[in-house]
């Protein structure tokens, strides 16, 4: 299979170049010159027989003094091969790419990540501005010649631009690059500013919204506000001490995150996990979930005005965290999953407290359907907005249980099964109407469906070592290893480029959050405020992943 | 039962008799006896139904509540209206300044006023016009002036939108609210709350009304709730989606007046409800039981008059916490597809069967 | 017609299912409530014994630890928390010069309680204690110093482990330079 792809991607661009070993690491990697890239896209993309559509991310990379970007194509229709493609700039000086933000709509905000940390413009970008930097910051920071003094900090008080402008740049028909800037709201536009501090922006988020009336007519996310460079401090950290980061992404699906870096590190050292740790890591992953989609249900109600849900959901997700605490020691940030196992044995309380969770959970969940899913008040308002149909969900890459309710079958635990995942049976929980209804009851559903993998695993821990033998000193072999798993909001990707040191030359995290958020525009148009909040809140999504 | 009006009338004629004051004398001192009673009991309904709130609140919500400050948190409130009296009012920049301070004036006034006419027990009512139940519908809505003026004062985007909401909300449910008393009305054949209260007499008129005056209560509640700006009506506040609303940019005593003031208007609309359909100050008689009759008697008629609020008072709090908010659209069309025909068909009705 | 009906079953459904609703409120007004008492319940709180509260340095009752001072510590913590101060001392025994610990310093402030210390340490030198009443007035405070006044270091965690604990520290400085 891998064979014909290489076949049909040098049919249809002959200058691409295979790269590496593609056979075991069952994608296939290629290298696009920029002049042919935004081309092979399209047709990657509009091919009836490949159908890449879901463009999972576009890492920037400086390897090298070469200054270039990875995307990972993956095709919802076809079980293909992910394709990897590298395209590099010509020089560093004044990098330009060209953009393919008008093939996959979740290239528009990864695409102006890259230029905010690499300064690579991409021509016919529709809005080239910095994402989660400062207008006023100097230089790139990921790329390997910052220089980290160049920017101090700033103890002063500075006004506010009330209109930001953006800049834009366009191939016009002799090849030529021109520059334009742009406003990028009206003076005549009713635009509010939602946040960054605001009580249901679940963060430090700010949207600045264009009303009409009620009716929202545009919006513009801003990020950055709780930007830690998280993946510039984990090019200085071992990979042991980064696993402490990745909690610190999605803190609400902590244990997944820092799992899925644990599997990265495994696999790239060809480790072998023991039985016993892989089945504890499943069920904290799935405890995880469950606290997450809680907090999730929680406070989508309490955005609707239902105080009282929230503090219900906060009250069972308490029983989650002593389950975590007894065992780990931690609540929210478990500091559990290690490389090669869990970091201590399970506690002997543990499955007894488990087990005595399942049941009082399923009570509570029959509790909530009564007091805020029949509520016709409720009902009305989450059925009555907020759609977003399967191709744009996939268009926008929104994964996890918010993708599933628009009807895409994008679960990584069916998909790539890692972990303990293909020795339990459970559904994938899906809809096909993409209302906020179906987001928001898509989330109940796999709270149903996590506990039953629990109670699948819980009583079958097998014995033996909790965790494997590892150096001292962990160094990853040379290469490029990806590795995603389903976090409590969708595919979280981790990308590492190791140059054989104990520290990684490149990491890039895949936020599932910022796809979300870059959903949001297309699905609130037309709708009203209190609509955005609500459809905020079935999005679910968590700043600090997207901001890292 | 005691009749309070005893007390009034021997004071009148301790004024008047007894120390020989000229009418003019006598009427100042009285109007300014009556003010005090009235504004302490204002500032004391406030402060009880502020601890009440939260303390059932915090049941609904498997918590404790208030519970630091005293005894079972019981000055928890006092501590709060401290605080908010020593607070600063924050000046806001390019704001109408005098619109702005005025605002929550209006809010308090217009509920202030409505205390003069509610008849908290026998005897106990300063002024029993002829027209009350009018009357206490005019002013009671004099609060929405305040509100769309905070709105447009503050020049803040969210209390614009909040005040906008808000004018929308109350203009619409003032007429199902004012429909559905016309039930009482037309039950009593009065417009006078002394006399709507003493037809109930042998019965109220939820009992005595059926369906019809159950009905209307029911819908009463609800319109009333809507225009006390309160969960799950609270669309003008919004915590979640406009921070407060209206009153987002005020601070210190002008908020507190806000605050005090949403929680008198709860009061008002339990006290009209109960004053309508539940026969405000009057005891439970049930025609035929003379001797039960006779010891409900002996329960004094402002505690029947406030037990029954509280009553009024628990169910909306219980809606409240149990309930998200609506969206603009489904407000007004629960109240012109839904309340509003109901309560024309009821009215209707009730309006046919009394005459038959 | 058929709208009126669909008007009136929506509107009877509605009511019932506010009710409902309403129940489920009533029976939690009605449940024992979740709040925890907190200063009051001092000494019934369920405290579990894993809980990572702050890092300490457990000792004997001769006042001996077993800090051999590796520095392995020094070297996982991503935060740069912990500070290890050694100095080298010559055996009076033996005449061979090993390092001592002077101070271990901890600066609860920057601590992400990420376990890693107390993963490493090759000794079980340091622990989590579960005392969670760690606020301070003063962020002075939060530096501690860990090992206690003149206290010195088990004398029979050094001839057994002494091997194991240099060839730790001799790795980790070698992959070090």
């Amino acid at each position: 299979m891998i064979e014909n792809l290489k076949q049909r991607v040098l049919t249809l661009c002959p200058s691409a170049k295979m790269m590496g070993e593609y056979e075991e690491s069952k994608m296939l990697t290629i290298e696009v010159p920029n002049e042919n890239w935004h081309e092979l896209a399209v047709s990657l993309r509009n091919e009836k027989d490949l159908q890449f559509d879901y463009l999972q991310d576009i890492i920037g990379v400086d390897d090298e003094g070469r200054l270039g970007i990875i995307c990972r194509l993956f095709s919802t229709t076809y079980a293909q091969t992910p394709l990897v493609v590298h395209v590099w700039t010509d020089g560093r000086e004044c990098p330009e790419l060209l953009s393919v933000s008008d093939v996959w709509n979740s290239a528009n905000l990864y695409e102006r990540e890259v230029y905010d940390y690499f300064g690579i413009r991409f021509v016919n970008h529709p809005d080239m501005r910095r994402l989660f930097l400062r207008p006023d910051w100097v230089g790139y920071p990921l790329r390997k010649d910052y220089d980290m003094e160049s920017n101090p900090l700033v103890l002063k008080n500075e006004p506010v631009a009330d209109f930001e402008r953006s800049e834009r740049l366009e191939l016009d028909s002799n090849g030529r690059i021109k520059e334009s800037s742009f406003q990028l709201f009206d003076d005549k536009e009713y635009v509010v500013s939602f946040g960054p501090q605001h009580p249901s922006t679940h963060g430090v988020l700010q949207l600045r919204v264009s009303l009409k009336g009620e009716t929202v007519q545009r919006i513009d996310p801003n990020f950055g506000y709780i930007h830690r460079g998280i993946e510039k401090m984990c090019e200085e950290y071992t990979y042991p001490q980064i696993l402490h980061l990745t909690e610190r992404l999605d803190y609400l699906s902590a244990a997944i995150n820092r799992h899925g870096m644990c599997l990265l590190c495994e696999k790239a050292l060809q480790m072998e996990v023991p039985e016993r740790a892989v089945y504890i890591r499943t069920i904290f992953d799935e405890l995880t979930r469950i606290a997450s989609h809680l907090l999730g249900w929680a406070s989508m109600c309490n955005d609707m005005g239902a105080i009282t849900a929230f503090i219900y959901g906060m009250r069972d997700r308490e029983k989650i965290m002593d389950i975590f605490e007894e065992t780990t020691g931690g609540r929210l940030f478990t500091s559990y999953s290690v490389i090669g196992g869990v970091s201590q044995d399970i506690h002997p309380n543990f499955q007894k407290r488990v087990k005595d969770f399942l049941p009082y959970m399923r009570k509570m969940l029959r509790e909530y359907h009564t007091l805020f899913t029949n509520n016709p008040i409720a009902r009305q308002r989450m059925t009555s907005a907020g759609h977003l149909n399967k191709a744009t969900a996939i268009a926008y890459g929104v994964t996890g249980p918010s993708g599933r309710a628009s009807g895409w079958h994008n679960d990584v635990r069916k998909i790539e099964p890692y972990a303990a995942y293909s020795k339990v049976n459970f559904n994938e929980v899906t809809d096909t109407v993409g209302g906020s209804f179906e987001r928001y009851y898509v989330r109940l559903d796999e709270i149903l469906e996590s506990l039953a993998i629990i109670e699948q695993l819980v009583d079958n821990i097998p014995e033996g070592d909790y965790k494997a033998k590892t150096k001292a000193i962990i160094k990853l072999p040379e290469g490029e290893f990806f590795e995603r798993v389903e976090n409590a909001r969708g595919d979280f990707g981790i990308y590492v480029n190791s140059h054989g040191d104990k520290s990684p030359y490149r990491i890039k995290f895949r936020s599932p959050s910022m796809a979300l958020v870059s959903a949001l525009d297309p699905i609130v148009k037309g709708e009203k405020i209190a609509d955005l909040i609500m459809i905020g809140g079935s999005l679910d999504y968590v700043i600090p992943c997207i901001d890292r | 039962m005691f009749d309070f009006s005893v007390i009034t009338c021997w004071i009148d004629n301790l004024l008047r008799v007894e120390w020989g004051l000229p009418d003019f004398w006598t009427l100042a001192i009285e109007f300014v006896l009556v003010g005090v009673a009235l504004l302490t009991a204002y500032a004391l309904i406030a402060l009880v139904l502020i601890y009440a709130e939260r303390k059932i609140c915090g049941f609904f919500q498997c918590r404790i509540g208030p519970n630091r400050v005293g005894k079972w948190g019981l000055l928890q409130v006092v501590a709060d209206m401290i605080k908010i009296l020593t607070k600063e009012i924050i000046p806001i920049k390019r704001s109408d300044k005098f619109l702005f301070l005025m605002a929550p004036f209006f809010v308090i006034i217009g509920s202030i006023l409505t205390f003069a006419a509610l008849p908290f027990g026998l005897g106990l009512q300063a002024i029993d016009f002829n027209i009350g139940v009018v009357y206490i519908l005019a002013v009671s809505s004099l609060g929405v002036i305040g509100i769309l003026l905070a709105g447009w004062s503050s020049n803040n985007k969210y209390s614009l939108i909040g005040a906008i909401r808000s004018g929308a909300q109350l203009v619409s449910y003032e007429l199902s609210a004012g429909l559905s008393l016309m039930v009482a009305v037309v039950l009593a054949g009065t417009m006078q709350l002394s006399e709507i209260v003493e037809a109930q007499s042998d019965l109220w008129f939820i009992f005595k009304g059926g369906i019809f005056a159950f009905v209307a209560f029911v819908i009463y509640l609800i319109a009333g709730h809507a225009e006390t700006n309160r969960g799950p009506f609270d669309l003008a506040e919004a915590e979640s989606e406009l921070t407060a609303g209206y009153h987002t940019e005020y601070s210190g005593i002008t908020f507190g007046f806000y605050y005090v003031a949403e929680y008198t208007n709860l009061f008002i609309v339990a006290a009209i409800a109960t004053t309508m359909f539940l026969g405000g100050w009057m005891p439970l008689h049930i025609p035929g039981f003379d001797a039960f009759n006779a010891v409900m008697d002996y329960i004094p008629t402002p505690i029947w008059f406030f037990g029954k609020c509280a009553f009024c008072i628990f169910m909306a709090l219980w809606v409240r916490w149990s309930y998200p908010r609506l969206r603009i659209d489904q407000l007004l069309k629960l109240e012109w597809k839904v309340l509003m025909p109901i309560t024309l068909v009821n009215l209707a009705a009730v309006a046919v069967a009394v005459t038959m | 017609m058929k709208s009126f009906y669909l008007y009136i079953k929506e509107l009877f459904e509605g009511i019932c299912n506010l009710i409902l609703g309403l129940k489920i409120s009533m029976m939690n007004f009605l449940r024992p409530k979740v709040t925890e008492q907190y200063p009051e319940n001092r000494k019934t709180a369920q405290h579990f014994d894993r809980f990572r509260a702050r890092l300490v340095m457990p000792h004997n009752e001769k006042n001996e630890h077993k800090c051999i001072a590796c520095g392995i510590c020094e070297m996982n913590c991503p935060n740069g928390t912990i500070q290890v101060l050694s100095s080298m001392v010559e055996d009076p025994e033996t005449g061979r010069k090993k390092k001592v610990l002077d101070k271990y310093i901890y600066d609860l402030g920057t601590c992400t309680f990420c376990n890693m210390c107390v993963t490493s340490c090759p000794h079980k030198a340091i622990a989590w204690s579960q005392d969670f009443e760690q606020a301070v007035f003063d962020r002075d405070r939060l530096y501690c110093q860990l090992n206690a006044e003149g206290s010195h270091v088990e004398s029979k965690t050094i001839p057994t482990p002494k091997t194991e604990g240099k060839q730790n520290t001799s790795t980790v400085n070698g992959q070090e330079s």
